[in-house]
C-alpha cells in the first residue's frame, strides 16, 4: 500500500490509493452459479424480469393451454359428470399444438441470445464451465415446459377431487400422467435447445423445431393410419418411434385412458418406445453440452 | 447544395422524450452532431434521413418535408449506426444493389467509383460476412456515396475503424465538406469531431445544447474560467500584476516559460491585459488560449 | 416490382441453413409419397399425405419464406439500406411478396402435385386438385405472413398460431371458421377441380374473392408498414 502523502520521488509515477476496495469476502462457487442461471432463466421463460412485451406471448400461449381445462372444470360443475371428459394423458396430446409453439418460441430465448450477443463469454468468464452452463439453461426450459405441461393437470386433478370422483383412481391416473409429462418435457425441451443453439437466428429456431415436432409427428400420423387401414399395425407400431409427440401417445395409450393408432402392443415395444424418449432426450442434452465446450474452446 | 431544416422538433416515445425542441440548420460542409451515448443522436439523424417521424415539428429538406418523402433519397446518402446483415452478398453486390435501386445508368462503374473512394476495390469480392468492423463500415459508407447524394448523414462512423482508416475517413468527409456537400455526422468522442469540423452541434439528453462554431461557442460561455498562456519578457512580473485583477481567477507560472492564466471575465480581462502590461513594461510575446477545445465546451455543457 | 428487391429477397431465401430446411419439407412430403407408393395399392394413403403437405407443410413452407424475405431485415433494422432509396414501398414490399411467393409456390403447392401423381398416377386430376388449393392458399399464406413479419417481431409465432392452432386445431372443432381460414378457401377452389380435395362449402365465389382480398390487402398493408419503417437506436 503506498502512502499517499509521502513525496513522489521525481519522475515516478504513482497511482494513490483512494480507499476503494476489493470484495474479499466469501464467494460462491459453481454450484451456487448455476443455480441463479437456472431461475433466471425459468423466469425468462415466461417473460419475468423481461420487458413488458416478451411477457405476452408465454402468457397467452399458457391461458390457450389452460382454457380447455377451465372449459372442464366448469362442464363438471355444471353438468356433475362422473368422469373426467378429457384424460390426464390425453391433455397433452390434445394440447400438442400449444405446447409445441411455446417450447419452440422460448427455447431461442434461452438458448440463442447469449450466442448471436456474444455475450456467453461473460457468463463463462466466470467460475461456470460450458457444460454447466448449457445443464442450467437447459434445466430452466425444461423446468418452464414442465410447469406447462403439469398446470393442467393439476387444475384437472383439483376438479376431479372437487368433483368428488374417485379418489384413489383419479391419484393413480394422474400420476401417470405426471411420469409421461416428465418423459415428453425431458425430450421437448432436448430438441428446441439443440436447434436454438445451433440456429441463432430466432425465427429460424422457431420454424425449424416446429417443423421437427409437427411434421415429423404429421408425418408419423400419416403412416400410421395407412398402415392400420392396411392392416399392418406393426408398421405403424415402429413408426411412432419416429416422432416425440408419437412416441408420447404410443406410451400414454399403453398405460393410460387413452385411444391412438397403433399403440405398442407388447411389453418389449412399450420399453422400447420409454427407452428412446429416453435416449433421445439424452442425445440432444449431450449435444447441447458438446455444442457450448465448442463454443467456449473456439 | 442542400440544407436540412429543423424546426421545433421534438420526438417521444410513450412518455420518454428523445428530442425536444430542436431547431436547428445544417448547411453544406462538414457539421458535428455531438452528444454523449443517449443524447438522441441516432433520432436526430433518423428524422433527418426520414426514417421517423416527428412527434411535434418539421424537419425538411431544401423546404420539402422528409417524412414519407422516398424521393428525397435522391440526395440523401445515410450509413446507419445499424450492422449490415447482409452477410451472404459480396461487398461489390451489396454496393451494387445499392446503385441498382438508386436507378443509376451505369451501376457498374458507380460500384467501382464508390469503392475506391472508399479503398475497398480489393476486398469487394468477398462476401461481407467475412469483414472486419472497419471493412463493414466502410463498404456501408461505399453503398451511400454511390449515387453520389448532396447529403451524407452518418450515425457514428468511425466506430470501430482503426487509426488508419480513421484518418483517411477523416479526410474523406473534409474533402465532401469543401466540395459542397452538405455532411453530418454524429459521435461522442471529441477528438473525432475536432477532427473533422468547426461546426458543431451539441446535444445533450435531447436537448440542443449549443450550435455553432465550437471556439465561439466556448467564448460566450463567460460564466465559467477560461485559460490563457501569456508568454511575455518578464512573466513573474505580470502574474504579480494579474493577480490583483477581478477578472482573474488563479495565475501560475510555467516552468519553461509563460504564464497559465484563468479567467471569469473574459471581456473584462481582453481590456485590462494590454493596459496592465504597459503600466508594468512587460512586453506581451504570445497570447494563446489553451483549453479552447472541444472537450472542455463538451464537459462543461455535459456538467450543467 | 424491383428486380433488385427481388434478386436480394431470392438470395436471402436460398442462402444459408434455411434453403436448406426450405428444400427438406417439401422433400419429405414427396418422399413419403414415393415410399407409400411403393408399398401400397394405387391411391392408399392419398388422403394422408395430402393432408399432411396441405395443412402442415405448405403454411410452414410460406411462413419460413415470408419470414425469410423480410423478417430478419426488419428486425435488425438493416432494412434501411433498401429504403433509403428513392423506390415506391409498396414496390419494394410486393417484389419482396413475389420471391416468397416463388418460394411457397414451387417448395409449397408444387409437391403436393408431384406427390398426387405419384400416389395416384391414374387420377391427374386430383392432384391437380390439390396443386390448385395449394396455390391459392400459398398465395394468400404468403401475403399475409409477409404482413405480419412486417407488423411484429413475433410474426413467426403469430404465424404459426393463425395457421396451426385457429385453422388447424380449431378448424377441426368449428365449423364456422372455414369462412376465415385460408387453407379452406384453397380446399374450395381444388374442389372445383376434382372433388376428391373435399370443399369446406364456402362456395367458390366467397373462397376466390376472400383470398384474393387477404392476399391484396397484405401486400398492400405490409408496403403501408414500409412507408412508416421507423429507425431506433440500439438505445
Amino acid at each position: 500500500m503506498t502512502d499517499p502523502t509521502s513525496a513522489t520521488p521525481e519522475g515516478r509515477s504513482v497511482i494513490h490509493d483512494l480507499g476503494y476496495r476489493p470484495y474479499t469476502g466469501a464467494r460462491l462457487g459453481e454450484g451456487s452459479i448455476a443455480r441463479a442461471l437456472a431461475v433466471t432463466g425459468f423466469r425468462n421463460a415466461f417473460g419475468l424480469g423481461r420487458s413488458g412485451r416478451s411477457k405476452v406471448l408465454p402468457f397467452v400461449l399458457l391461458a390457450l393451454n389452460l382454457f380447455p381445462a377451465v372449459i372442464v372444470g366448469g362442464v363438471m360443475v355444471l353438468i356433475g359428470l362422473d368422469e373426467l371428459p378429457i384424460s390426464y394423458a390425453q391433455y397433452a396430446s390434445t394440447t400438442q399444438v400449444i405446447l409445441g409453439i411455446f417450447v419452440a418460441s422460448q427455447a431461442p430465448v434461452l438458448f440463442s441470445r447469449d450466442l448471436r450477443h456474444g455475450t456467453i463469454s461473460l457468463y463463462l468468464a466466470r467460475p461456470l464451465r460450458a457444460s454447466t452452463y448449457a445443464l442450467a439453461r437447459w434445466a430452466a426450459l425444461l423446468a418452464a415446459t414442465l410447469v406447462f405441461l403439469l398446470l393442467p393437470i393439476v387444475l384437472l386433478y383439483a376438479v376431479a377431487l372437487l368433483g368428488e370422483l374417485d379418489v384413489t383412481e383419479q391419484t393413480r391416473e394422474a400420476g401417470v400422467a405426471v411420469a409421461l409429462a416428465v418423459l415428453l418435457a425431458l425430450v421437448l425441451t432436448g430438441i428446441a435447445g439443440l436447434i436454438s443453439s445451433w440456429s441463432t437466428r430466432r425465427g429460424f429456431a422457431v420454424v425449424a423445431t416446429i417443423a421437427v415436432l409437427l411434421i415429423g409427428n404429421g408425418i408419423v400420423t400419416a403412416v400410421q393410419g395407412i398402415s392400420s387401414e392396411e392392416g399392418r399395425s406393426d408398421v405403424g407400431e415402429v413408426a411412432g418411434l419416429f416422432s416425440p409427440y408419437s412416441l408420447y401417445r404410443g406410451l400414454a395409450t399403453a398405460w393410460a385412458d387413452v385411444d391412438a393408432l397403433t399403440p405398442p402392443t407388447s411389453a418389449g415395444m412399450e420399453a422400447l418406445y420409454a427407452l428412446v424418449l429416453v435416449g433421445l432426450s439424452a442425445a440432444c442434452l449431450g449435444g447441447l453440452v458438446w455444442r457450448y465446450r465448442r463454443v467456449a474452446s473456439a | 447544395m442542400s440544407v436540412i431544416t429543423l424546426e421545433t422538433v421534438s420526438r417521444w416515445y410513450g412518455n420518454v422524450v428523445a428530442v425536444n425542441g430542436v431547431s436547428m440548420t445544417v448547411r453544406p460542409g462538414v457539421t458535428g452532431l455531438l452528444g454523449p451515448n443517449g443524447a438522441g443522436k441516432t433520432t436526430l439523424i433518423a428524422l433527418m434521413a426520414g426514417f421517423l417521424a416527428p412527434s411535434a415539428g418539421t424537419v425538411t429538406l431544401d423546404g420539402v418535408p422528409i417524412w414519407r418523402h422516398t424521393d428525397a433519397y435522391r440526395t440523401i446518402g445515410l450509413v446507419p449506426e445499424r450492422e449490415l446483415s447482409f452477410g451472404y452478398l459480396t461487398g461489390r453486390q451489396f454496393v451494387r444493389a445499392n446503385a441498382e435501386l438508386h436507378g443509376l445508368d451505369a451501376p457498374g462503374a458507380a460500384t467501382e467509383r464508390a469503392l475506391s473512394i472508399v479503398d475497398m476495390t480489393e476486398p469487394a469480392a468477398r462476401r461481407i460476412g467475412t469483414y472486419s468492423k472497419g471493412m463493414r463500415q466502410r463498404v456501408k459508407l461505399a453503398s451511400a456515396l454511390v449515387h453520389d447524394p448532396g447529403v451524407l448523414l452518418l450515425d457514428e462512423p468511425f466506430n470501430g475503424v482503426d487509426p488508419r482508416q480513421r484518418l483517411h475517413l477523416m479526410a474523406l468527409l473534409r474533402q465532401m465538406g469543401a466540395e459542397g456537400r452538405t455532411v453530418l455526422f454524429s459521435s461522442h468522442i471529441l477528438e473525432e469531431v475536432e477532427q473533422v469540423a468547426r461546426q458543431i452541434e451539441v446535444v445533450v439528453s435531447g436537448r440542443h445544447a449549443a450550435s455553432g462554431d465550437f471556439g465561439q461557442i466556448r467564448r460566450l460561455m463567460t460564466d465559467r474560467p477560461v485559460q490563457y498562456v501569456v508568454v511575455t519578457n518578464d512573466d513573474r512580473a505580470l502574474a504579480s500584476a494579474l493577480i490583483a485583477e477581478d477578472a482573474v481567477v488563479a495565475v501560475s507560472l510555467r516552468r519553461q516559460g509563460g504564464v497559465d492564466v484563468s479567467v471569469s471575465d473574459f471581456g473584462g480581462f481582453a481590456v485590462r491585459l494590454p493596459r496592465i502590461a504597459r503600466e508594468r513594461g512587460v512586453r506581451i510575446l504570445e497570447l494563446t488560449p489553451t483549453d479552447e477545445s472541444l472537450e472542455s465546451v463538451f464537459s462543461y455543457l455535459v456538467e450543467r | 416490382m424491383n428486380a433488385t428487391i427481388l434478386r436480394l429477397s431470392a438470395q436471402a431465401l436460398a442462402g444459408r441453413r434455411r434453403g436448406i430446411v426450405l428444400m427438406l419439407i417439401p422433400g419429405i412430403v414427396v418422399l413419403l409419397a414415393i415410399v407409400v407408393s411403393a408399398l401400397t395399392d394405387d391411391g392408399q394413403g392419398y388422403e394422408a399425405v395430402a393432408n399432411l403437405g396441405f395443412t402442415l407443410a405448405l403454411p410452414i413452407v410460406a411462413l419460413l419464406a415470408a419470414a425469410a424475405v423480410l423478417g430478419p431485415e426488419v428486425d435488425d433494422g438493416s432494412i434501411v439500406y433498401l429504403l433509403a432509396k428513392p423506390v415506391s414501398r409498396h414496390s419494394i414490399a410486393i417484389s419482396k411478396y413475389a420471391a416468397a411467393w416463388g418460394a411457397t409456390i414451387g417448395l409449397g403447392a408444387l409437391p403436393l402435385l408431384v406427390s398426387g401423381l405419384v400416389l395416384e398416377p391414374s387420377d391427374p386430376g386430383r392432384a391437380f386438385g390439390w396443386f390448385a388449393a395449394g396455390a391459392v392458399a400459398g398465395t394468400a399464406y404468403s401475403a399475409l405472413f409477409l404482413a405480419l413479419a412486417a407488423l411484429t417481431r413475433h410474426a413467426v409465432v403469430v404465424g404459426l398460431l393463425f395457421a396451426l392452432l385457429w385453422e388447424g386445431v380449431l378448424g377441426n372443432v368449428l365449423a364456422g371458421i372455414r369462412w376465415v381460414a385460408i387453407g379452406a378457401w384453397g380446399r374450395e377452389v381444388g374442389a372445383e377441380i376434382s372433388p376428391l380435395v373435399g370443399g369446406a362449402g364456402t362456395g367458390l365465389g366467397y373462397a376466390l374473392i376472400a383470398a384474393m382480398v387477404v392476399t391484396v390487402g397484405s401486400v398492400y398493408f405490409a408496403g403501408d408498414r414500409l412507408r412508416s419503417f421507423t429507425l431506433r437506436g440500439d438505445e
